[in-house]
């Protein structure tokens, strides 16, 4: 539960898991509901939400917690659409892509990334002020929804 | 003696069925995930990027891709989940199931998850799913698809379907989207490189996942059986075989399609087979789908 509950602190999220429906199942993090709890045996491959896994000690979310979490409170910034585009593309985020900021900006902290319509495309470091209208990068991409594409590109 | 495979081969088999082959090219189909979003807001956000989209009359969430000029793979709204790529038949047999909502359902073979995901929207995220597959590749994908549509209440064991009872659950609603030939349609090589033994030995494995679901079924619970698969042996011989041997009946079903076959190469079988659905290919892929219960209960 650490690694979570650290990297929610970093995002400054606030949203509850139920410690006794989390399971860790090697590196990997999954939320059960009640029905899959009494349902579930060890050798599962998937189970519930997958939110996330360590790696070298750090914690990678998955896009279910970060989605999760940007129903919440937390850091966001809402982007523009070629913004978006570019972001998922696995790309920063430039401050004129940025229409708003909500949460803390301080650099070197975390912030999701959403899209105009309120979804969640990932998140990434705040490198630069976000509210400065240029093209420096405020945004340094650590993960997006593109990664769906990407992986099943690996897969090919 | 007879070649049992090739074009002419299949093909003069079609027409003993009732069908005359032609060339078909399915079209691309979605299905928007309603659970996620607005399904007219999805529509339309995607007809603001050009991709022009077409109701599918016999689907409640189904489209035609008519034209993009991208892939539909490859937008935001794919990647938040907000939509499926999923060819049109394949959307029908998660459909026929009565009151999905907090039950227990098993996709006995899950991978790559499109269905898995449809079960899912159609629960509302609720109750469990259940699902199998046994090449643990194809079960990565899945759990992409899983994470990618927001799936909460599923859990993916890498197990053969025909060990379905010994996860000791008795299941309200049994998917079996067996393993099978395929068709023509959806495979450009397949009358070069299918045989009436490959049927035949598919049939046969069709028929112990079928026996399995039978075992872990709960007494008035609802199995869909379904397949890509053109050949008689595959579908309606199969279920007239569980009709048969293992106490199922067949459920009379609205949806695509015609009535199956229950005189299939001058072998009578039971009538009720015809309460299943042949889907010959033309818009869609080739399909069969027929809905079962146990003898025993109400229609």
């Amino acid at each position: 539960m650490r690694p979570i509950t650290d990297f929610m602190n970093s995002i400054h999220a606030q949203i509850q898991l139920d410690e006794a429906l989390l399971v860790k199942k090697k590196d990997r993090y999954y939320l059960l509901n009640d029905k899959l709890k009494k349902l579930v045996s060890r050798d599962f491959f998937h189970a519930g939400t997958y939110l996330g896994k360590t790696k070298d000690g750090t914690f990678f979310p998955s896009f279910a917690l970060l989605t999760q979490i940007a129903e919440g409170k937390a850091n966001k910034v809402m982007v523009g659409d070629r913004a978006e585009w570019l972001f998922i593309c696995g790309r920063d985020i430039f401050a004129r892509g940025i229409t708003e900021v909500i949460g803390s900006g301080r650099k070197g902290g975390y912030t999701l990334v959403m899209n105009k319509h309120g979804e969640c495309l990932g998140f990434g470091r705040i490198a630069g002020n976000l509210q400065a209208k240029s093209n420096v990068v405020a945004v340094k991409n650590i993960s997006d929804v593109g990664d769906f594409l990407r992986r099943e590109r690996r897969r090919a | 003696m007879t070649s049992m495979s090739g074009r002419d081969f299949f093909t003069r088999r079609y027409e003993q069925l009732g069908w005359r082959f032609k060339n078909v090219e399915p079209r691309q189909a979605i299905r928007i995930n309603s659970a996620k979003g607005e399904k007219a807001g999805t529509v339309q956000r995607l007809a603001q990027r050009g991709v022009e989209l077409e109701k599918i009359p016999f689907l409640e969430d189904g489209y035609w891709v008519m034209a993009s000029r991208f892939s539909v793979g490859a937008t935001s709204e794919y990647l938040v989940g907000l939509y499926s790529i999923q060819e049109a038949a394949a959307q029908i047999p998660a459909t026929l199931f009565e009151d999905l909502k907090d039950t227990i359902a098993l996709d006995a073979c899950a991978a790559p998850g499109g269905k898995t995901v449809q079960l899912a929207d159609l629960m509302q995220n609720a109750g469990a799913i259940i699902a199998l597959d046994v090449d643990k590749r194809r079960l990565t994908v899945l759990s992409n698809q899983l994470e990618r549509c927001h799936v909460r209440n599923t859990i993916v064991y890498c197990r053969d379907a025909r060990e379905a009872s010994k996860l000791r659950v008795k299941f309200d609603r049994i998917l079996l989207d067996v393993p099978c030939s395929g068709n023509f349609a959806i495979d450009k090589a397949w009358f070069s490189r299918r045989t009436l033994r490959d049927v035949q030995e598919n049939a046969r494995a069709q028929r112990e996942i079928l026996a399995e679901a039978a075992q872990a079924l709960r007494d008035d619970g609802e199995i869909v059986y379904s397949t890509c698969s053109l050949e008689p042996e595959e579908d309606e011989l199969n279920v007239d075989w569980a009709i048969r041997n293992l106490g199922l009946k067949t459920v009379s079903i609205e949806c695509h399609g015609e009535k199956a076959l229950s005189n299939v190469l001058d072998r009578q079988l039971d009538p009720t087979v015809e309460n299943a659905r042949r889907i010959w290919p033309e818009q869609t892929q080739g399909f069969f789908v027929c809905k079962l219960t146990k003898q025993g209960q109400p229609s």
